[in-house]
């Protein structure tokens, strides 16, 4: 394990949770080789709520599954934590799922067959959480997205806007460090979507998760500390949002 | 100083939970899994019934071998108390039984033979019927290379030429495939007592044509069959008497039976060629009298009813029915039917007993192409059910499962749809084996069904269901859990 410490004279709380160093990640199709990473680095400090933006092709998703372990750089490393992702064990690695990272997915992806209360206990019966507590804990979490009564209900008999309140429930179950959502209001109606963002909002603010969060809605815009465009596999900018607040009108037309 | 995460190791989830979230799995899909039963089912099906009817055909075989035997007891008397039988069968008789059966005590008494003589002579004619069944064996070039044209016991003749056992061991080792049952030794002292060995033979030939005689002159005129029905009185005793082992109380109550039997079926059969029985039959039948023949008046005679009507019409045109009644005629057309389905039992069965478990050649082989028709199609199935849960594995493995759980996952599953599957099928193909077995050979042999082999042959039909059902799975679910999750999620 790696433990280097960079410029962090900061208090214990502004530490860096997601570090990159030279991140790059190449598909072989028949034979063509395509970059769809070229040395990203960034880093990204607990408490952040970060917006990814750019064009479809352009790498975001792919960055996504390299800070999110689920798939391994070509060249490059992922720190989360300071611990470098390449140099899990498969056990680790779903432990780290598990406990630091929360995911959320355009589709939600729930399990079809379990109940609205199952789904969000589920990460904590991975984790070893007893059956009692997780679902004590389960019906909490459950509250905060506002959800409560509908506990007993399948993914089936519920909107697209309670699945994914769901859905973030779930990846809140074992008190993750890092949020990572992709697209999450991409197959939401406006109005839902933002019952969302308040959510995650919320969630930054008061329990102070590290959410990242790629993105097309302008919107994030008005909630996130920090932006960043990628583009053809590279950083394009990263910039706070007070500094981009002048320039919505034309990024927002590119972005959107 | 800057902290890093505590990464432990997963635990790993308890049996029971993921036991539960897999059933909740099944009963979500209960359509799919429905499907999946059904190919195991339809599949084990399949190998259960080929299994079920080869178990029950190998069990009839054996059975009907037993009763064929019993049912032929009177033709087989008729021919023993009319003819002494060729050198060749005295031989093959003497050696199917043992030394101190009665059937070699009586030929011992009939020879004249003392005990150390009859002993050499059993030993040789052991020998004699080993050399018969190598010579039955073989088709008709080879038995040329190695005997020439010589048949029966003039094989032994012509091994005792000289020229002739030249041509015999210098052929036989070219003959791979052959195995002589005799050694070399053993071959040159039969060939040399063999003179001795067929005077012994001919003495017993002699014996048995002197009993005959005997009791040739007190049955006088009376057809043998007639007499063999008075076999458990006077009958008898003549026979006993002669020299002939009769065991009065296990065999002459049933060659009298069966000699009474039979002549009562020469008298129904004979009456038929009166023109009033036949209408009857006809008339029953709505067909034309000529076109009445025997088999369709056994099978007339089989109700009681027609029987009364068919006793009557033989009275109308005096033909002799004394000691027929009506129950009697259908208790014979009954008997007949029964032999009937022996025949055909035993028709049916030729060919059992060789092969993998004594299946046959040809079952054994159907089985391992129905073993390999239910693997790959469950294999179709299962993996079909895995591929279609790619998503979920990978949304499983970002909430943190381990290889290990989503394996036992789909292991678990496909067990339960291969029991459950399985059980269905060993149940449905055993039925309808017995169904078919039992159409196919009548209800005679419901008594020999073979249940214990069949409840074992179920065992092992649900058992390949699983283990093929599993195996089935592993493969793909392996593939599913090692794959990076984002992988999983992209080839859906």
């Amino acid at each position: 394990m790696e433990q280097q410490s960079p410029q962090q004279s900061d208090a214990e709380k502004r530490r860096v949770i997601i570090r990159t160093v030279g991140l790059k990640k190449s598909y072989i199709m028949k034979g063509v080789v395509t970059e769809a990473l070229r040395g990203v680095e960034v880093e990204i400090v607990t408490g952040e709520f970060i917006s990814v933006m750019g064009p479809s092709g352009s790498g975001k998703s792919t960055f996504f599954n390299m800070i999110g372990a689920l798939d391994s750089p070509t060249v490059g490393r992922v720190f989360i934590d300071e611990v470098d992702v390449a140099q899990l064990t498969a056990e680790e690695l779903a432990y780290l799922r598990c406990h630091k990272i929360g995911y959320i997915f355009q589709s939600y992806n729930l399990i079809k067959y379990m109940t609205a209360l199952e789904n969000v206990t589920t990460p904590m019966a991975f984790g070893g959480v007893m059956p009692d507590e997780a679902r004590e804990r389960g019906m909490e979490l459950l509250d905060i997205v506002g959800l409560k009564d509908r506990w007993h209900h399948r993914p089936i008999e519920m909107s697209g806007g309670q699945q994914q309140r769901v859905a973030i429930a779930r990846s809140l179950a074992n008190q993750p460090s890092v949020l990572l959502c992709d697209e999450p209001t991409a197959n939401l109606d406006l109005k839902t979507g933002q019952e969302i963002l308040e959510i995650l909002q919320r969630l930054n603010q008061e329990k102070g998760v590290t959410i990242i969060c790629a993105t097309h809605d302008h919107r994030m815009l008005d909630i996130c500390d920090r932006l960043m465009w990628i583009r053809d596999g590279m950083i394009e900018r990263i910039a706070r949002r007070e500094d981009v607040h002048i320039e919505v009108g034309t990024i927002g037309g590119e972005s959107n | 100083m800057n902290k890093t995460i505590e990464i432990s190791d997963q635990p790993r989830l308890s049996l029971p939970r993921t036991v539960r979230i897999t059933i909740d799995g099944i009963r979500y899909r209960l359509f799919r899994a429905a499907v999946t039963v059904a190919v195991i089912a339809v599949a084990v099906a399949f190998l259960m019934n080929i299994l079920s009817e080869s178990l029950i055909k190998r069990a009839v075989a054996e059975d009907t071998h037993e009763r064929v035997e019993r049912s032929q007891f009177v033709h087989n008397w008729m021919a023993r108390l009319s003819a002494p039988g060729t050198i060749e069968a005295i031989l093959k008789e003497l050696a199917s039984v043992e030394l101190t059966s009665p059937i070699a005590n009586e030929m011992s008494s009939m020879s004249g033979l003392s005990d150390a003589e009859f002993a050499r002579f059993y030993e040789n004619a052991s020998a004699a019927s080993k050399c018969f069944a190598f010579f039955a064996d073989l088709d008709y070039a080879k038995r040329r290379n190695l005997v020439h044209t010589a048949v029966s016991v003039e094989v032994f003749k012509r091994l005792r030429t000289p020229d002739g056992l030249e041509q015999f061991e210098a052929i036989l080792p070219t003959m791979k495939s052959l195995r002589f049952p005799l050694s070399g030794e053993e071959l040159t002292a039969f060939l040399q007592a063999w003179p001795q060995t067929l005077a012994q033979a001919q003495n017993v030939q002699e014996g048995r044509k002197k009993a005959i005689a005997g009791i040739k002159a007190k049955r006088g005129q009376t057809a043998i069959l007639t007499s063999l029905a008075d076999a458990e009185g006077q009958f008898g005793n003549d026979i006993r008497a002669a020299g002939f082992h009769f065991d009065g109380d296990a065999v002459a109550p049933v060659v009298a039976e069966q000699a009474r039997a039979l002549l009562d079926a020469r008298r129904l059969e004979k009456s038929m060629e009166q023109k009033t029985t036949r209408q009857a039959i006809a008339q029953h039948y709505n067909i034309l009298p000529a076109d009445v023949n025997v088999i369709l008046m056994w099978k007339y005679l089989r109700s009681k009813k027609s029987a009364r009507t068919y006793l009557e019409k033989m009275e109308e045109c005096e033909v002799d029915t004394s000691g027929l009644t009506p129950e009697r005629l259908t208790i014979l057309a009954n008997v007949r039917q029964a032999e009937k389905a022996l025949v055909r039992a035993q028709r049916l069965t030729v060919g059992t007993g060789e092969g993998w478990m004594g299946l046959g050649e040809r079952l054994s082989w159907l089985l391992l192409v129905s073993m390999m028709v239910c693997g790959i199609g469950i294999s179709n199935a299962m993996l079909m059910t895995v591929t279609e849960r790619f998503t979920e594995i990978a949304t499983l493995k970002c909430l943190g499962a381990l290889d290990g759980f989503i394996m036992l996952m789909f292991v678990l599953e496909s067990c339960f749809l291969g029991v459950v599957g399985g059980a269905i099928g060993a149940v449905l193909g055993c039925l309808i084996g017995l169904g078919r077995m039992l159409s196919a050979f009548g209800p005679v042999f419901a008594g020999s069904m073979p249940a214990l082999d069949l409840l074992a042959g179920m065992f092992i039909a649900v058992a390949l269901g699983v283990i093929l059902a599993a195996g089935a799975a592993v493969y793909p679910s392996l593939k599913a859990a090692r794959l990076a999750p984002m992988e999983a999620m992209r080839i859906e």
